[in-house]
């Protein structure tokens, strides 16, 4: 998994001034599923997978998700934003590891 | 003799009495860090990675939205999940809701719960005026046939939910145990 962490963001492809937009993001993780021994008691570790989601536009948090381990491996987000004008998107997962994946998004007016 | 028995005496006295401060240092050194342990558990809310207790969907909802009543959401929530879903690894749940997000009375967020999961708590989405709708959608994990939730959580503490069932044929919880 060489690509882990690698966020992609797809827009629509005509967006207009005042528009509602769906957002589509994704993320290569292995969101790590807990563990049981033989007995089927938990196995207590650090496990790796992605706790939160921050999406941001021209730097201002318009979105955050809580997530835990019932998200799939491999995530996919979809979620809105109201485009009063051009700017930079950002999406910023951040996992247990304490490491944070961005992906970055030019809005454009057409 | 008379010199031996001192001698000897005192040192087990000395180390019954320093065996009996070690356990009880070491109990209270375990039950303070249980203790702590539980409350920097609940308070990173499962970002430290470690694995949260197993809890049952009542008291998720109990821990989440304390005793308020789930007003039945239809008409303002709609939650989209397949009827059967054969991978229970990765099911698509869409919400979408005809609530505000901005304005006197607005959702701030949604949660997807899952009555039988470990831990029913799948996802909080917070919303701003910004979204400009309340929509979200993403794929999930099923650990077997259960009802899905979806709870709007109004400005004013108010709270939609829907409920969905769902088959579900393979588990999407389930790793072969570890030796």
């Amino acid at each position: 998994m060489a690509e882990v962490g690698r966020v992609s963001i797809r827009l629509p492809s005509s967006i207009k001034q005042g528009d509602v937009i769906r957002v589509r993001s994704l993320v290569i993780h292995p969101m790590e599923l807990v563990q049981r021994d033989k007995q089927g008691s938990l196995i207590r570790k650090n496990y790796n997978f992605i706790h939160a989601v921050v999406v941001s536009f021209n730097g201002k948090e318009v979105m955050r998700v809580e997530t835990t381990q019932a998200i799939s491996q491999n995530p996919m987000f979809t979620f809105p934003l109201r485009v009063d004008g051009p700017g930079k998107l950002t999406v910023a997962f951040s996992d247990t590891t304490g490491k944070t994946y961005e992906g970055n998004a030019e809005v454009k007016l057409s | 003799m008379a010199i031996m028995e001192p001698i000897k005496t005192t040192p087990v006295v000395r180390r019954r009495g320093f065996l009996r401060v070690v356990v009880g240092f070491v109990g209270v050194i375990v039950s303070a860090s249980n203790v702590l342990f539980k409350t920097y558990a609940w308070g990173q809310g499962g970002s430290s990675g470690l694995p949260l207790p197993d809890e049952p969907v009542e008291a998720t909802l109990k821990r989440l939205f304390g005793n308020r009543p789930l007003s039945p959401g239809e008409g303002k929530l709609k939650l989209e999940l397949p009827l059967i879903a054969e991978d229970g690894g990765n099911v698509a749940v869409t919400v979408e809701s005809n609530l505000p997000v901005s304005g006197a009375a607005h959702v701030n967020h949604i949660y997807v719960i899952s009555d039988k999961n470990r831990r029913p708590m799948i996802a909080k989405f917070s919303f701003t005026p910004e979204s400009g709708r309340a929509l979200i959608s993403t794929s999930i994990r099923l650990a077997t046939t259960t009802d899905v939730r979806a709870v709007a959580e109004m400005s004013d503490g108010t709270l939609y939910a829907v409920s969905r069932h769902v088959r579900v044929t393979i588990s999407g919880c389930d790793l072969p145990p570890q030796s």
